[in-house]
């Protein structure tokens, strides 16, 4: 049965980017954060942030969180370095109410700016800022 | 305007010397407006890095004492900012009542009596959010415990915060929104980090340049 609309609770999607030596999979990501929230706030400061992963696509992704609680939701992110010995950092391209704009507003936006060819890019060029892996 | 818009530096980061160029483009992507390499023999204008990102050099001294002004001497003269990391509550004091030391980074034992010497001799007072990230459990309560109570001196004493991450590779790296998050876990305020990261790295830039003759004094 559907939630009241009333009583549905506000949340906040968080759209980020992985950096990591290998790809992670989606169930390593979700354990990991989990930890890391469990670990810094645990287990009711974990139900008070309500958090879930909605997509991950390897690179890009969005997790979901309470509204009053994005500062937490970015510092258990922070915290997260590593997954089965492999290197990974968060970070985090903006937070918006849906996660239609989420997605339009931050991850679009990025995947533009990953291919358009850039002038500073040309000068240097590297292929780390590229993105080490491809976007489906 | 959102608070966030200023300019961040980070002035602990120690990169291995063929990955510098790769950890200062990744460091430009999280929004820093430039670091500062502890101990590396790279001359910093002659590193490779994106357009409008600046490299300085750090050191970070570690010695007796008794030999602090020697090693303050010498690095003075390069104009490299010189970074204590705290120690025995005897290396701590030695730091604070020296001139010339810019930061004192996570002192373990702080108490009133270091806090108003730092104060006297503007030593600002560091706080490593890397610690946050890579301690776990127990390690991670007595990490967050001192430095909730170096907050307080701080605050008390007026002492200038610098914020830093210890990054040692790109995936060390985080956006100053989330040092500033993960300084918010023990107490600081969001507009106290990011001064921390910026208004207090440019005093100390400030005093490094060349046109610096002594606290109030400066070329014009």
């Amino acid at each position: 049965m559907k939630t009241l609309p009333t009583l549905r609770d506000k949340k906040r999607y968080m759209a980020f980017e992985v950096n990591s030596e290998e790809i992670i999979t989606r169930q390593e990501l979700i354990k990991e954060i989990y930890n890391s929230v469990r670990s810094l706030f645990g287990d009711v400061g974990a139900s008070e942030i309500n958090f879930g992963l909605m997509s991950y696509d390897g690179k890009y992704g969005i997790i979901r969180c309470a509204k009053e609680k994005t500062g937490e939701t970015r510092a258990a992110l922070a915290c997260v370095n590593k997954i089965r010995g492999i290197r990974i950092s968060i970070m985090l391209l903006g937070i918006s109410g849906t996660i239609k704009g989420a997605t339009e507003k931050f991850i679009q936006k990025s995947l533009i700016k990953g291919l358009e060819p850039d002038k500073e890019k040309q000068e240097h060029p590297i292929p780390w800022v590229a993105g080490s892996h491809q976007v489906e | 305007m959102s608070l966030f818009d200023a300019k961040f530096y980070d002035f602990y980061v120690h990169p291995a010397p063929d990955s510098i160029a790769q950890l200062t483009f990744e460091a430009k992507r999280y929004g820093y407006s430039g670091v500062a390499i502890t101990n590396s023999q790279i001359n910093p204008d002659e590193a490779e890095k994106p357009n409008g990102f600046s490299i300085y050099s750090a050191v970070e001294i570690s010695c007796k004492p008794s030999k602090l002004r020697d090693e303050i001497k010498k690095h003075n003269r390069k104009r490299e900012i010189i970074i204590a990391k705290g120690a025995d509550e005897e290396f701590n004091r030695a730091v604070v009542e020296t001139e010339g030391i810019d930061i004192l980074l996570q002192p373990s034992k702080f108490n009133n009596v270091l806090a108003q010497a730092a104060q006297d001799n503007s030593v600002a007072i560091g706080f490593n959010a890397g610690s946050i990230i890579h301690t776990r459990d127990e390690a991670r309560v007595r990490e967050l415990t001192v430095m909730r109570a170096n907050l307080k001196h701080a605050r008390k004493f007026g002492l200038q915060i610098i914020l830093t991450g210890d990054y040692y590779s790109i995936y060390d790296l985080r956006s100053p929104r989330e040092i500033a998050a993960l300084a918010s876990l023990f107490g600081m305020t969001a507009k106290e980090a990011v001064n921390a990261m910026s208004a207090g790295c440019l005093e100390i830039l400030g005093r490094k340049s060349p046109d610096y003759v002594q606290e109030g004094i400066e070329l014009i």
